[in-house]
């Protein structure tokens, strides 16, 4: 699987391979006996859970303590707020998901002026320079999602169909990517397509968008929604309104995960890799603690979801059994 | 994309300077005093320019009144009232910024100041300019679209791969330069004219690269640097005096053209050591095996390009390492000579090749300290970029800041407000509406295969 996309400088990708940690590495990580602290938009959502997780599994592993994970939920006051206190913990390192860019920016710039060294996950405010105001950014391949996202639509849309975009109104770097790259490979691929596209400012609202975009365009054929989250407060609207038209997103979430799996709304999902993703971040934090140079974006494939690999991929990206509802929706329970 | 807040002045009188000649210097001098930072209270503008209290007073006010300055706060106090301190409104109107490259684009937006406020970077192929074009236009319309307080669009500042020879005498460009092959008739200038209402500049990569890295990177507060960018076509942008310089007609640091020899094969810099001399050794080194690294990536029909190259070398690929490291000494050589003649203070190396990896940067310094002369290389320092592609934009935005500001361009709008009303610019937005685009923008049928 390539990657499409460039970095937040029009860098090219890493693999996460590029950052390995030996025996002997782990062993000199061990001696130092470090500490972090990892910086989330969310806790709450599972993609957030599964790349904390694997943040932790692999500091456990080198002997480097997580001291706190901060949920700023979606707030750039949070993030600045708990970015300021924890410059003066002393810390090796801070992961941070920055929720937001130029108004978050100052605040990431202050803990690496502080000599802590900071990884990124998902965004990088503009600015801020890979090598000098922080180590690394590692993200999914977020226009390979959107272009993803935008084929497996594109399947169900019939012809001179209109469909809906529906994005997040924040200068995130995943999120934009992925928008763009759906219009993108729409416009090249099916020009016939009549995109319209509206944007939520925060979860809660997106249902609220929606029903907006449902109203001003009640002849839509298709939606895209830019993550899981979000899709389930779209789908609850859509239940209500009773409209089936097929539906797209990003993140193999559980709710979108069994819409899936029973035939829709959603017929497609564009999965990100959390576990290992948190894996690679974690991996780059330690590498550079040990003083060693890191690519300036290390991006991990997504993987295309149909409803005949969702139980697979369920397994392969959560390395856990698909719940029974998702089974129950293929028809694999007796 | 104006605020209808200006009073257009569009035919500037000819012939002996008159009342609004000499306000309009007067008013360009404030301005850019408070726009470099040089002065920041009436009393220092006072100090500064030489002008009366009352002067000040009548040219901040007018210049407050066009949005271009602010006096809302308050300085420190030395004894006394606190002076009101005067601020440039950067936030008066935004440059959106382009970068194009042989293999992607890149787009931005930036305050008056020349900060970049967000950008984005995708793939991209000169190679079918119209869609191209297409593709810029609909970034240039997504960007702006997403900003919260969008307020006038004064100008698109594009960086291109390829010299631009400029017409000194042409203020606003009317037409697209011919940088690259089939770019000269494609329209891009003159759609964007049309398209956007606003002014367009284009200029070298390398150019603006140096621009970026002069103002945003490691060449910050450097009066001598060489910027050396290396990838498909190497070329050098020179700071002097801390001012870029431009040459003769524009065509600096074309080094690409110079003959080099390696293993008895001559050939010029860029065929030698350029990134299709790297993906070429890079594959042949996996054909034969000699790298095992690009031989397992050759197995699974994954594509070896320079950047595979850089990331085998990076992670110990011997192969690799020696394509990098000759890659290197071939530039090294280059930029031995330029620096034996011109003594710089900073060589600051970019492109993909040098920020992928270590190994270029090792070998340029391994050459470079090798054969020049002590003295040029006892200060030398040699640093790899850190900006990436945001070099050009960041340096696309600092070209398109300092043409909006030269008095002799901004005493010809200051007095409606806007550089959209400057005499010549509305002499190239009225031939821009005038012509009909080539081909017609509509995307084309879907093709066959799925590209992406």
């Amino acid at each position: 699987m390539t990657i499409v996309g460039l970095g937040p400088h029009g860098e090219p990708a890493a693999a996460p391979e590029r950052v390995t940690l030996l025996p002997q590495d782990i062993a000199a990580a061990r001696a130092r006996h470090l500490r972090v602290a990892v910086v989330m938009h969310t806790v709450q959502s599972d993609w957030a859970k599964h790349l904390i997780q694997g943040i932790v599994a692999v500091l456990g592993d080198c002997g480097a303590i997580v001291i706190e994970t901060v949920d700023c939920d979606f707030s750039p006051d949070l993030q600045i707020a708990a970015l300021d206190r924890l410059r003066g913990e002393r810390l090796d390192a801070i992961i941070s998901l920055p929720v937001d860019n130029a108004v978050v920016a100052e605040a990431h710039k202050r803990v690496s002026a502080a000599g802590i060294k900071l990884v990124l996950v998902d965004n990088a405010p503009t600015g801020l320079l890979p090598g000098k105001d922080y180590v690394s950014l590692i993200s999914a391949d977020n226009f390979g999602l959107g272009k993803m996202a935008a084929e497996l639509l594109a399947r169900q849309l019939p012809e001179n169909a209109k469909a809906g975009l529906i994005g997040f109104d924040a200068d995130f770097f995943a999120t934009n990517e992925r928008e763009l790259a759906f219009a993108r490979w729409m416009e090249i691929n099916r020009p016939d397509v009549q995109l319209t596209t509206t944007r939520f400012s925060a979860v809660a609202s997106a249902g609220t968008a929606t029903e907006k975009l449902l109203d001003q365009h009640p002849d839509l054929q298709g939606l895209f929604v830019v993550w899981d989250t979000p899709c389930d407060e779209v789908l609850a609207v859509m239940a209500n309104r009773q409209i089936t038209i097929p539906v797209t997103t990003v993140d193999l979430g559980h709710n979108v995960s069994v819409s899936l799996a029973s035939g829709g709304p959603v017929i497609g999902i564009s999965a990100q890799q959390p576990l290992l993703q948190g894996q690679a971040v974690a991996r780059t934090t330690i590498t550079t603690l040990l003083g060693r140079g890191c690519p300036e974006w290390v991006a991990l494939p997504g993987i295309a979801v149909t409803r005949e690999t969702v139980a697979e991929s369920y397994q392969t990206i959560w390395r856990t059994p698909a719940p029974r509802e998702i089974l129950r929706g293929l028809d694999l329970l007796t | 994309m104006q605020n209808p807040k200006t009073n257009a002045n569009h035919e500037r009188p000819r012939g002996r300077p008159r009342g609004g000649d000499l306000v309009a210097a007067s008013l360009c001098e404030v301005l850019n005093l408070v726009r470099l930072g040089q002065a920041d209270t009436r009393q220092e503008i006072e100090r500064t320019s030489a002008f009366g209290r009352a002067i000040v007073a009548d040219r901040l006010a007018t210049l407050g009144e066009l949005g271009l300055i602010d006096e809302a706060g308050t300085g420190v106090a030395t004894g006394g009232r606190a002076p009101r301190l005067v601020q440039f409104c950067k936030e008066r109107a935004r440059i959106v910024v382009i970068t194009l490259n042989q293999s992607a684009l890149g787009v931005g937006i930036a305050d008056l100041s020349g900060r970049l406020l967000t950008e984005h970077h995708e793939p991209g192929d000169l190679a079918e300019p119209r869609a191209c074009i297409d593709r810029i236009s609909a970034l240039v319309r997504w960007i702006v679209s997403r900003q919260a307080k969008m307020t006038d669009l004064w100008g698109i500042s594009i960086s291109v791969p390829g010299p631009v020879i400029a017409n000194p005498a042409e203020r606003f460009i009317r037409t697209t330069p011919d940088f690259l092959h089939d770019w000269g008739n494609s329209g891009l200038v003159e759609t964007l004219l049309r398209e956007f209402q606003a002014p367009v500049w284009i200029s070298s990569s390398v150019e603006a690269m140096t621009m970026g890295e002069l103002h945003g990177g490691a060449g910050q507060g450097e009066t001598s640097m060489l910027f050396v960018k290396t990838g498909k076509r190497i070329g050098a942008g020179l700071v002097a005096v801390g001012r870029p310089y431009h040459g003769a007609s524009g065509a600096v640091g074309l080094i690409g053209q110079l003959p080099v020899t390696a293993d008895g094969q001559t050939g010029s810099l860029d065929r030698m050591a350029g990134t299709d001399m790297i993906e070429a050794q890079g594959r042949d080194a996996a054909t034969t095996g000699e790298s095992s690294a690009l031989a397992e990536l050759l197995s699974r029909n994954l594509p070896i390009t320079a950047n595979e190259v850089c990331q085998a070398a990076q992670m110990g690929d011997p192969a690799s390492t020696a394509i990098i490291s000759r890659s290197g000494h071939l530039i090294g050589g280059v930029i031995a000579t330029l620096a034996s003649m011109l003594n710089p203070s900073l060589i600051v190396l970019a492109g993909s090749v040098a920020q992928t990896n270590d190994i270029l940067l090792a070998a340029v310094r391994e050459t470079v300290y090798g054969v020049s002369h002590p003295l040029v290389t006892r200060d030398l320092r040699i640093v790899r970029s850190q900006m990436g592609a945001s070099a050009a934009l960041l340096g696309a935005a600092s070209i398109a800041v300092e043409a909006l500001f030269a008095p002799s361009v901004l005493r010809d709008w200051i007095l409606s407000g806007s550089p959209v009303h400057h005499p010549e610019m509305v002499e190239s937005l009225a031939s821009a509406n005038r012509s009909e685009p080539k081909v017609p923008s509509v995307a084309p049928p879907p093709p066959a295969a799925i590209r992406t």
